[in-house]
């Protein structure tokens, strides 16, 4: 349970709130590549951190994020037309270059100097693992950028997609790391007894603190011959987080996930896979994840990437197949199950009102994490997740021995790198 | 710039506003005539300065304008049955007149007296020009209907219409009286067609973007001119008329300025987040013929909201092939083009963050004279108003003049000189 003024501190994300000018110490996902595919293609409409920004990518193919509305009377740049190295308004034919600068203003006196003092506000941005970055952030604090390992593999073993959901970020990062509601919320055959979930609902949860958030691991008690099933997560402050999918996958992969705060009420979902090893992706993977059959079947590229089964049509819920073959009765593709439940809690879900137990360790872990990153910045320090100590850290799964600790098993696999270790005590 | 509040100021027009009270001292277009055509004919729901009301034409043919509630149990009169002189409310049977004037009142004992007490909320409506208008403000300070140029012209020499646009009303007239936009977001050039000097797509509007701008108060408002430098020496001028509280004349036509068909708009607020674009056009010497006029008043539009079919939820249908290689937006209509452009500054322009130039010298004057409206209604003055109808017979001018013409010349020709 949190205080109204502490919820309120940590879902608040727009110019000028704690929560805000945390986020803005960080690179953050702003749109996919393929959103902008070539040199002066059509603008795109990004919604960040309580701020309307248009994305384009200039003749030269360099990426802008420029402030929705025309600093001369506030007409969108969405409309604008991208040619000749910026984006002009198409009201007065003010044009703008991918740093601000207004570089023509036709509608005023050829001797006019007004130009050079108009600027239209612009975020730096960069073009890594199939993603446009950008940071909001103080200009001499911008850190180095998020050479997650998922970003620095060759694309065809990786895939990127993203998802509006009609929530708050946080109950969104929430969900996310929770490992404990699988075994509920996605069960998705009544009849599976054998699924390493479904044996052991109640599992624990086991939180080691790092420099960038922290490292988590649920536990599963099997059988006393078969040992543990434990799967390794860690969350990257302040809102990504990675996942193991290895012990039943025929292509072992990791993913993750990022919660990016649009607005108060909205946030975009990053989804991300990649597999380990020398194998790209199988095809069977990567339309799964990107194809027009997969992923793009149940969400809308063209309406602000919104779930087709959403919360107009409660999600598509089928109470027969609810009532007979899953939990929910709520399809399982493109983590629908996690947006409907997580959306059903409102907008802005209530923490003075909730009733947390043991297994949601990991929660409150995460909303101390974020209190004191407010604090640390606010007292102007630098929060933890700021790059580069979570560059190459993986999460692993695997059925381990009852008496070993996953802690000291899987430590390597998890750091990459002897003697390396972020872990605070 | 505006501050936070001087924006509020003259954006906000509810009940007890002071921009809401300085626009109640004129008269409001509220609906189309053609609207409530029949007598008896079905009544219709208006909103105009954040109120709701319901307009509907008596068996006398007489207009009435009341408030949309019923005064017993707050049931809408727009689903009242208009008949026998009066709109009954189809709840309990109480019947107003266009006064207000509750004439029945059939649940309650005959001998009751109640019905004398009751009355309804009830705007004076006159039926002027092709619109219903409404006169909303203190009895005492009702000035002369204006006698603008569409209205003083046989129903056959006009077209009138109205939409909704999805802002408030002041970006509305901002980008009215805005004459720099036509040189870009209308008739500016994509580089394949500028820069291809076998298409020779110079215009007058466009050879020279940046015209000089000049502001004169009169006696319906403002007129203000833009001048672009045309050849031989001349100028091509683009006068427009701001008449009090929101109408333009839009520059435009050729030859004989008696003969010249006009075309303009006025944007009345519905709530602050809302607006009707009144446009109508006119020819003094001449029926208009079929489908002459405004192209706002062609668009197809959803009938019951009165929103145009291309709106914000299609991007306004824009097309970025035709953006790149044959117009300036992509977007088709040139109406379609304004109110997509408003509509995108957001519900309520912030006006704290915007950047004005020297060609956004009519917009400074609006506000100005917007500001002092309210200013003076705040300190218990009555505001300027123009009182007599004469004063609204004012056109536009388009031409190409000599260099040696003053901008007082120029404003000459707007004026069309009492009858």
């Amino acid at each position: 349970m949190l205080t109204k003024e502490q919820n309120e501190l940590i879902q608040m994300t727009g110019p000028g709130t704690k929560m805000g000018d945390v986020m803005r110490r960080y690179w953050t996902p702003a749109l996919l590549s393929w959103e902008l595919p070539e040199p002066d293609c059509s603008p795109v409409r990004v919604k960040l951190l309580g701020e309307e920004l248009i994305a384009f990518k200039d003749t030269d193919g360099k990426i802008g994020l420029v402030d929705n509305y025309c600093p001369h009377r506030r007409a969108s740049l969405f409309f604008g037309r991208n040619e000749e190295c910026g984006l002009r308004c198409v009201y007065h034919g003010w044009k703008f270059d991918v740093d601000g600068n207004c570089v023509d203003m036709p509608s005023e006196p050829a001797e006019s100097n007004f130009k050079d003092k108009v600027k239209v506000t612009a975020y730096p941005c960069l073009d890594m693992g199939g993603v446009v970055w950008t940071y909001m952030g103080p200009p001499e604090k911008q850190p180095q950028p998020p050479m997650f390992e998922w970003t620095q593999v060759a694309e065809t073993h990786r895939s990127v997609t993203k998802v509006l959901q009609e929530s708050n970020w946080s109950q969104a990062l929430e969900g996310g790391i929770d490992s404990i509601h699988a075994s509920w919320l996605h069960n998705n055959d009544l009849s599976d007894k054998v699924k390493l979930e479904s044996r052991s609902p109640s599992s624990s949860i086991e939180v080691e603190l790092t420099d960038y958030g922290y490292n988590y691991g649920s536990v599963r008690p099997l059988s006393q011959d078969e040992g543990n099933f434990v799967r390794a997560y860690h969350y990257i402050m302040p809102y990504t987080q990675i996942r193991p999918n290895q012990v039943r996958s025929e292509s072992p992969s990791i993913s993750g996930h990022m919660w990016v705060p649009m607005d108060n009420e909205n946030c975009m979902v990053f989804n991300w896979t990649y597999t380990l090893g020398q194998a790209p992706m199988t095809e069977k993977q990567k339309t799964r994840s990107e194809g027009v059959d997969g992923f793009y079947k149940w969400v809308d590229a063209t309406k602000g990437f919104r779930s087709i089964l959403n919360m107009d049509n409660d999600y598509g819920i089928d109470r027969e197949v609810q009532r007979t073959k899953t939990f929910t009765g709520i399809e399982g593709a493109t983590n629908l199950q996690d947006r409907a439940i997580q959306e059903s809690m409102g907008f802005l879900y209530d923490r003075t009102k909730e009733h947390l137990a043991t297994t949601d360790r990991a929660i409150i872990m995460a909303r101390q994490l974020l209190v004191q990153a407010a604090r640390t910045v606010e007292d102007g320090g630098t929060p933890p997740g700021v790059a580069p100590t979570y560059y190459g850290i993986r999460a692993i799964e695997k059925v381990l021995p009852s008496d070993v600790r996953w802690q000291d098993a899987l430590h390597d696999e998890i750091f990459e790198g002897e003697g390396y270790s972020p872990v605070v005590s | 710039m505006l501050s936070a509040q001087d924006n509020e100021m003259i954006t906000r027009t509810g009940p007890g506003t002071p921009m809401g009270e300085y626009l109640r001292r004129f008269w409001m277009p509220a609906l189309l005539s053609e609207e409530i055509a029949e007598p008896d004919s079905p009544p219709v729901r208006v909103k105009i300065l954040n109120e709701e009301l319901i307009a509907f034409r008596d068996t006398n043919g007489d207009v009435g304008i009341i408030d949309n509630f019923c005064p017993h149990r707050r049931a809408s009169l727009f689903f009242g049955r208009n008949e026998e002189c009066g709109l009954r409310c189809v709840y309990h049977g109480w019947k107003f007149d266009t006064k207000g004037d509750c004439v029945d009142m059939p649940s309650e004992p005959a001998e009751s007296n109640f019905k004398d007490k009751v009355k309804i909320k009830a705007y004076p409506a006159e039926d002027w020009g092709g619109y219903i208008w409404a006169y909303m403000g203190p009895a005492e300070s009702m000035p002369e209907l204006p006698e603008v140029g569409w209205a003083m012209v046989p129903e056959s020499h006009r077209k009138v219409s109205r939409r909704l646009q999805e802002n408030n009303f002041v970006q509305g007239i901002e980008g009215g009286i805005d004459s720099s936009h036509i040189s870009f977001l209308h008739f500016g050039l994509p580089p394949v067609i500028r820069d291809d000097p076998a298409k020779k797509a110079q215009t007058l509007s466009n050879t020279d973007t940046a015209p000089h701008f000049i502001v004169k108060n009169t006696d319906y408002g403002f007129v203000y001119g833009a001048n672009r430098e045309a050849e031989n020496d001349s100028y091509y001028w683009r006068l427009t008329p701001f008449m009090l509280p929101f109408f333009t004349v839009i520059p435009g036509g050729s030859g004989n300025p008696d003969e010249r068909t006009y075309s303009g708009h006025g944007w009345v607020p519905a709530d602050d987040e809302n607006c009707w674009m009144f446009t109508y056009s006119w020819n003094a010497s001449r029926p208009l013929n079929e489908g002459e006029g405004h192209g706002a008043s062609f668009l197809e539009k959803e009938p019951r909201t009165m929103r145009a079919t291309m709106n914000k939820d299609n991007d306004y249908g824009i097309d970025r092939e035709v953006q790149r290689t044959k117009t300036f937006t992509g977007i088709e209509a040139i109406s379609v083009q304004d109110s997509g452009i408003q509509e995108s500054m957001g519900p309520i322009c912030d006006r704290t963050k915007e950047h004005l130039g020297t060609s956004d010298s009519a917009v400074i004057a609006m506000r100005r004279m917007y500001l002092q409206g309210c200013r003076d209604l705040l300190e218990g003055k009555e505001p300027f108003v123009p009182q007599k109808g004469s004063a609204y017979r004012v056109r536009s001018v388009a031409d190409v003049m000599d260099r040696s013409v003053t901008f007082e010349e120029t404003t000459e020709k707007v004026a069309v000189g009492a009858a």
